[in-house]
């Protein structure tokens, strides 16, 4: 069954090309319906449609092997939320092609979430960056972005690559996600280097995060929306996964480094957030400052802390996708991004400035959404590991993530309405249909985290 | 000691004198014909005599067989290397559907054939005459094939080639000539024996030989022709020259690898110079405005990651050194033959501006090509991305983990240069070029058959057992 996922929406995808270039109707009916299928499919399907063809024999051996549990479970049930959300309102040149990427995107990234397999695993890694290259390309306004995104993350796709081939000689088999096996030995710190580069990367964590502020800020809203949401969490699922279980010893001496970069990131990106005048890159910096969190508690190796890692990257993901796609309603509307121009936006579209207050304070971690849940418990599970200093200094982008947060919401949403800005209308249906279901999920973690805590326990 | 030939020396050669012969057939039915025989008929009974040869050959496959004295031993590897020149011919033979000058066809499809029966024998060989043999039956029907087209770069191709050619070929045999010194015989087999460690003329007979055999991989730096060649070549030889030389001479090198004393140290510069080609070739490639010195450049890199796989002379090595020459036969030929279709006699397609917004004029072809280059980057789901990974995992097994990091590097540096092509279809921004294009269902049969065969290797990874590269 967990083939299904991976094939029905790469299949859809390429089926969109049949349709005229420029269709708009029928390729977002179509994207809708297989997004909601395979959101469906693992909640209908009871086990956890495993799936498994042996590949290689020699030089050690690998399987096609695809499952959904735990973990890997919910980020499908994300990607194919964030995907539909994606989806339902995009209103862009070429909505046809951009429709197909996003489920091109969500077919190989359900085959990242759900590879047992690290070959498999690194298969669809690569892949996965086809698909917002493209979107750079057709889309973006900058010639480099999309060079910078491509050799970035493909240099980490590389030394992904080289990892597998040498745990897979060594260790003898690559068919190792989510068993018990643990590999160990004087090539292990190496291993993990390859592998932590290219999730760090993905992440991304500070220093190699240039490639994603000016990604995030190119890239057309719907595909953002699902990169910042999803696609970087492929990093942390990866450190989940593959380092955390398998290369347990070696990622604890490495563990000191991750945990400096993982602060690193949460100050450096708050403070960058501040100053940033375009609101994309604002909620991009606050990103890189969230994922550095997840990074902190998955190092600090207290299961109290991964619960919390857990809980936190589903938060995020709902609410920076929220928080992209209304920025890019908001862009649509006003023709801009930056925040000196913007103004008084919630006046004439109510709904609109809702939404993404809800969202913003989710990301500003309110107590009651799904933001909150995930930081307390992380900072609980940091601190019970014994990391004192590091959960201190966490505390502090958290307080730096409300004023930006607020600065945001009080220069582009409330304040005088500003006459040189073109008045149009509130969220239409689609575009609320959208948003609700993000802001929906973050309201139901927040009050009931303990559905993916006990997720994670299993 | 038998001295005279069997009949069953003769059953083993079968496949080449098939093709050789074949090759007679065409200038005989060409002469008998009224007027010039059309282009098709050529083509035929040319790529009719490549399907037989290659189903007799693959009939042989599992036997073991050491015809004319250890000249050419059947069994081991030869099998699969015959079957992907076979293959690599009768792709390239399709090209030349596009070709301008049909009434030549009948010359071009005779060379094509007594060249591809040269690296046939090559595959096979197991002395140093018959290593020579083949290599010159080869390379001569090369050269004239290279100056076929009525440019004067193609001329000037011909003329390059045919020096620095030779050029190696001096060197080979001057090595050859050495080690015939050392061992007092012609054959590969005597090559495996310890005493010779201590004698000088190994060490310079096997370095001679090693450097002509690196001219002919076109390794880094010994590469300084195949730029030029490739670009005057016309494009199906360019096509055909680009794998079936690389796969002739890497049977011979991996047959002299795995049978040399003491590999290790006097392979190790070799090896060296494999690294140097998946860095420099890679780089050089950023530069290029011409498709085909791009794909003359990625084939320096390219042949460094084969010869990088029989590092260390593992058994498992040669299985993917193979495996990633089939892989690299269909996704190059699968690049040029979307640019022989895009091309008339004057190859505008050739030049990586008439590539620009390929993606509005002709989607399909602009797919197939991004697919090609993308296999050639090593990005899944392609044999390029799987055959990468078995080089890999045989450099860390063999103890040649720095080739591996090498391979890493090179492939990071070579992203650019493709993607640059890929870039150029689909950016709107760009300006269209210009529409050119013939319809040739040949070539587009063999672009679809390329298309398929990258995907299914990747997900049935065939690296047939029993590949042994045999000496005696």
């Amino acid at each position: 069954m967990a083939l299904v996922l991976i094939l029905l929406p790469i299949l859809a995808g390429c089926a969109l090309f049949a349709l005229p270039r420029g269709d708009r109707l029928w390729s977002r009916v179509i994207g809708c319906a297989v997004a909601a299928l395979t959101f469906e499919l693992p909640l209908l399907v009871g086990n956890d449609g495993a799936f498994a063809v042996r590949w290689l024999s020699r030089p050690f051996t690998a399987s096609l092997h695809f499952a959904w549990s735990g973990v890997s479970l919910w980020l499908v049930l994300l990607l194919a939320l964030c995907t539909f959300c994606a989806i339902v309102a995009t209103n862009v040149a070429q909505t046809r092609t951009l429709i197909a990427l996003l489920l091109l995107l969500e077919g190989t990234m359900m085959g990242v979430f759900t590879a047992r397999d690290i070959l498999a695993f690194a298969l669809f890694w690569d892949l996965m960056l086809i698909p917002p290259f493209f979107a750079l390309v057709e889309w973006g306004t900058h010639r480099e972005t999309a060079w910078r995104f491509l050799i970035y993350n493909f240099s980490g796709g590389l030394t992904l690559l080289l990892a597998t081939a040498a745990f897979g000689i060594l260790s003898g088999s690559t068919d190792v996600i989510g068993s018990t096996h643990q590999f160990a030995g004087s090539w292990a710190p190496w291993i993990f280097a390859g592998f932590a580069f290219a999730f760090a990367v993905k992440t991304p964590l500070w220093p190699l995060h240039t490639w994603m502020p000016a990604t995030y800020a190119d890239s057309p809203p719907p595909m953002v929306a699902v990169i910042s949401a999803v696609q970087s969490k492929a990093g942390l699922y990866g450190f989940i996964v593959i380092a955390l279980p398998c290369l347990r010893t070696a990622m604890a001496d490495w563990r000191w480094l991750i945990i400096a970069l993982a602060l690193v990131s949460l100050l450096y990106g708050a403070f960058i957030a501040l100053t940033q005048t375009d609101t994309k890159r604002i909620v991009a910096y606050s990103s890189l400052s969230h994922l550095g969190l997840i990074v902190l508690a998955i190092a600090s190796f207290n299961p109290v802390a991964l619960q919390g890692a857990v809980v936190y990257i589903v938060a995020h993901g709902l609410f920076s996708a929220a928080l992209f796609l209304i920025l890019g309603y908001m862009e649509e509307r006003e023709e801009t991004r930056s925040i000196s121009k913007l103004g008084g936006i919630g006046a004439n579209n109510p709904k609109l400035a809702g939404a993404f207050t809800i969202a913003a304070l989710a990301a500003l971690g309110l107590p009651g959404l799904a933001g909150f849940a995930g930081e307390i418990v992380i900072l609980t599970g940091v601190f019970k590991a014994g990391y004192l200093w590091p959960a201190l200094i966490a505390l502090v982008p958290i307080v730096i993530a409300s004023a930006y947060m607020l600065r945001l919401l009080q220069d582009a949403i409330n304040g005088p309405v500003i006459a040189t800005l073109p008045q149009r209308r509130d969220l239409t249906f689609a575009e609320a249909l959208a948003v609700a279901p993000l802001l929906a999920a973050l309201l139901f973690i927040g009050i009931y985290p303990h559905a993916i805590l006990t997720a994670v326990l299993r | 000691m038998p001295n005279f030939i069997t009949h069953e020396d003769w059953l083993a050669v079968l496949p080449l004198l098939i093709v050789g012969g074949g090759a007679l057939v065409v200038l005989l039915v060409d002469l008998v014909w009224p007027k010039n025989a059309p282009r098709y008929v050529a083509l035929a009974i040319g790529i009719a005599v490549l399907l037989a040869a290659g189903a007799f050959a693959a009939t042989t496959y599992g036997r073991s067989y050491n015809a004319f004295n250890g000249g050419f031993i059947l069994g081991g590897f030869a099998v699969v290397f015959q079957e992907i020149i076979v293959v690599s011919a009768i792709l390239s033979l399709a090209l030349f559907a596009t070709f301008g000058r049909a009434d030549r066809m009948a010359g071009i499809t005779a060379l094509m054939l007594w060249s591809t029966s040269g690296a046939m024998l090559m595959a096979g060989a197991a002395n140093l005459m018959t290593i020579f043999l083949g290599l010159e039956l080869l390379s001569l029907a090369l050269y004239c094939l290279c100056g076929l087209a009525d440019r004067p770069a193609s001329q000037e191709s011909a003329l390059k080639y045919l020096i620095l050619s030779s050029t190696a070929s001096g060197f080979l045999l001057f090595g050859m000539a050495l080690l015939f010194g050392a061992t007092g015989s012609v054959t590969l087999a005597s090559l495996a024996s310890p005493a010779l460690i201590s004698n000088p003329l190994y060490w310079l007979g096997g370095g001679f030989f090693l450097v002509g055999i690196a001219f002919k991989l076109s390794l880094m730096p010994f590469h300084v022709w195949s730029p030029d060649v490739y670009e005057g070549a016309p494009l199906p030889v360019t096509a055909f020259m680009s794998v079936v030389t690389k796969a002739g001479t890497l049977a011979v090198f991996a047959r002299f690898a795995y049978v040399v004393p003491n590999g290790h140290t006097l392979l190790l510069p070799f090896f060296v110079i494999a690294g140097i080609s998946m860095i420099g070739g890679n780089l050089a490639m950023l530069a290029q405005t011409d498709l085909k010195r791009l794909l003359a450049y990625s084939g320096v890199a390219q042949a460094g990651y084969m010869v990088a796989a029989l590092a260390g002379a593992s058994a498992l090595g040669v299985r993917y050194a193979i495996y990633y020459l089939a892989a690299y036969m269909f996704m190059n030929l699968g690049a040029f033959a979307v640019v022989a279709l895009l091309s008339t006699d004057r190859e505008e397609g050739a030049q990586i501006a008439a590539f620009r917004g390929l993606a509005q004029r002709r989607p399909g072809l602009a797919a197939a090509m991004s697919f090609f280059l993308l296999a050639l980057a090593g990005f899944p789901p392609t044999a390029g991305f799987l055959g990468k990974i078995l080089i890999l995992s045989a450099n860390v097994n063999a103890g040649y983990a720095w080739l591996a990091v090498l391979l890493i590097a090179g492939t990071a540096i070579s992203l650019y240069a493709y993607f640059k092509v890929i870039r150029l279809m689909y950016d709107r921004h760009e300006l269209p070029g210009p529409t050119v294009g013939t319809t040739a269902p040949l070539a587009y049969a063999g672009v679809a058959l390329c298309v398929v065969f990258v995907l299914a290797m990747t997900f049935y990874p065939l690296t047939p057992s029993n590949v042994l590269p045999l000496a005696k």
